[in-house]
């Protein structure tokens, strides 16, 4: 079954740039795909059109088997919902301890305290930072962030998971460790898709890789490596 | 969407409590503006209550000749009552008048000087639209500008409730774009700081859309907030204006009434009017910190 399909894709920006030309690719239910390419190739657009923060400019995306692209405004928050995102950033809010991070991303989907309470702390154990709830952000080392953010993104159990650069901060030991992550998720029956420079990583884990290169596909290989 | 008073209660306070300058800001900017706003209204409304009680003592005064004979006094006495624009109308007497002088002028020298009574009888008329002071002292003028029959002098302070008259006019023109301009800086004060607020907090913003949240969960919170802000401002503006005019004002009240000799003044405090603006003020205050929150989302909630 094909959980992601780009058909006929074009993203072109308001400053005319073509981040995306006429590309098509399905990812299968389960699978574990890396986007690499350069800086401006258009892996972060590929991300950003799969949870509508930026529309299509021509062709349609398919998730679950459903076109995102005529998706009402209203609807876009439940797309969100399925889709876990996992950013270079982290994105985590500064006031809020880790639990309440994590919390949140099923507070504002309206879930009620007892699953909150009960879900939380069972993905901080899967991320390793049980002893952490009450830590704020600033007072974890970088690789424990990102921890504490695929604990959000994955607290709802959304059956994708899109990573853009998520290591692209951290060392590469710490690096490994967020990798072994993202494989454990993977192996729960998630897809993930991560868009990444990292070439030890590309290298070592030996998934399906995707290439991209000025908005085009130039390689899709099934057990790849970075650069060939 | 399912709604649930305790997460949004609990995120505006929680929210406010961890930004507590931004919120200490904009609930101070809040007060500080209403509170000279109201501060000016009410120094306008309390001058207008004092120009209208020196208004309302406008008289005009026709004093007689000696030798005027009874039936001309009572005949004008007469006339004048039956003027639409009269209130009014008291006699005084040559020997009121003395009685009256003497009692203004007790333990004076001026009084040993005095021989016989060279004091007029007079007509003190009270006017129910003080406006209309010239037009009636006019009445007692003939074509050829001379005073008619037992007529004297009429006595109407001409310079000074002309220029009264005008100022009052002017003043009630300025007070009213003052109050307008600092109407929209207040508005436009409130509304920065509170989009300030949310500037601050636009990477919450950004997670909650991208873990999909819908908008209105978004939103509801920070409009608690604006609404909670204003609302909060305004009502401490509203406490402090009520100690003012209270304490202050009466005060420069009786300072007023003693310097200019006038017989009396509205006297403030708290009364009708007072009260619309203070609930005015906080109306306005709940209105500007809501509505100042909603614009101000629009901005940041299009993820």
């Amino acid at each position: 079954m094909n959980m992601i399909e780009y058909r006929n894709v074009t993203k072109i920006y308001e400053d005319k740039t073509a981040a995306l030309k006429n590309i098509s690719l399905t990812i299968k239910k389960g699978e574990f795909v890396f986007l690499v390419g350069p800086s401006g190739s258009g892996k972060s657009t590929m991300i950003k059109l799969l949870i509508r923060e930026i529309a299509v400019s021509a062709g349609a995306i398919f998730v679950a088997g459903r076109n995102i692209c005529n998706l009402k405004q209203s609807r876009i928050p439940q797309l969100r919902r399925n889709i876990g995102s996992v950013f270079q950033d982290f994105k985590l809010l500064p006031n809020k301890t880790v639990f309440e991070n994590v919390a949140f991303a099923l507070e504002v989907i309206g879930k009620p305290s007892y699953v909150i309470k009960l879900q939380v702390p069972q993905v901080l154990k899967l991320v390793g930072l049980e002893h952490k709830l009450q830590s704020y952000p600033h007072q974890l080392s970088a690789g424990e962030q990102q921890r504490v953010s695929i604990a959000r993104a994955f607290v709802n159990r959304p059956p994708i998971l899109l990573a853009d650069e998520p290591t692209g901060n951290l060392d590469p030991v710490t690096s490994e460790g967020i990798m072994k992550l993202l494989s454990r998720i993977n192996l729960i029956g998630t897809t993930v898709a991560m868009a990444t420079h990292d070439k030890n990583i590309v290298n070592s884990m030996r998934r399906r890789v995707i290439e991209l290169e000025e908005g085009e596909i130039i390689r899709d290989q099934k057990r790849g490596v970075y650069g060939i | 969407m399912i709604f649930r008073p305790r997460y949004f209660f609990g995120e505006t306070f929680i929210g406010m409590r961890r930004n507590f300058l931004m919120f200490f800001t904009a609930i101070s900017t809040v007060a500080i503006t209403l509170f000279i706003v109201g501060f000016f209204l009410i120094i306008v409304y309390d001058v207008q209550g004092v120009l209208t009680s020196i208004k309302s003592q406008v008289e005009v005064a026709v004093y007689l000749k000696d030798n005027i004979t009874d039936e001309l006094k009572v005949y004008l006495e007469n006339e004048i009552k039956n003027w639409d624009e009269v209130d009014e109308v008291t006699f005084v007497s040559k020997d009121q008048a003395l009685e009256k002088f003497k009692k203004d002028n007790e333990g004076s020298e001026i009084l040993k000087e005095i021989q016989g009574n060279p004091l007029p009888a007079s007509f003190e008329i009270k006017l129910t639209s003080p406006e209309k002071v010239e037009q009636i002292a006019l009445r007692f003028v003939d074509k050829d500008g001379n005073y008619i029959e037992g007529v004297d002098e009429v006595i109407y302070g001409q310079n000074y409730v002309q220029k009264l008259f005008s100022i009052t006019a002017i003043a009630g023109s300025i007070a009213f774009l003052i109050i307008i301009m600092l109407l929209l800086a207040a508005i436009v004060l409130v509304f920065n700081t509170i989009r300030l607020s949310i500037h601050a907090r636009r990477k919450e913003i950004e997670v909650m859309k991208l873990v999909g949240a819908t908008n209105w969960f978004v939103r509801i919170p920070f409009l608690f907030e604006g609404f909670f802000e204003g609302f909060a401002g305004s009502l401490i503006s509203v406490v402090l204006l009520y100690f003012m005019s209270n304490y202050l004002l009466i005060r420069g009240e009786k300072a007023i009434v003693d310097t200019m000799h006038v017989k009396e003044l509205a006297i403030l405090g708290v009364n009708n009017v007072i009260l619309y603006i203070y609930a005015g003020l906080v109306v306005l205050g709940g209105l500007v910190g809501l509505l100042s929150s909603s614009f101000a989302l629009k901005r940041y909630i299009r993820v």
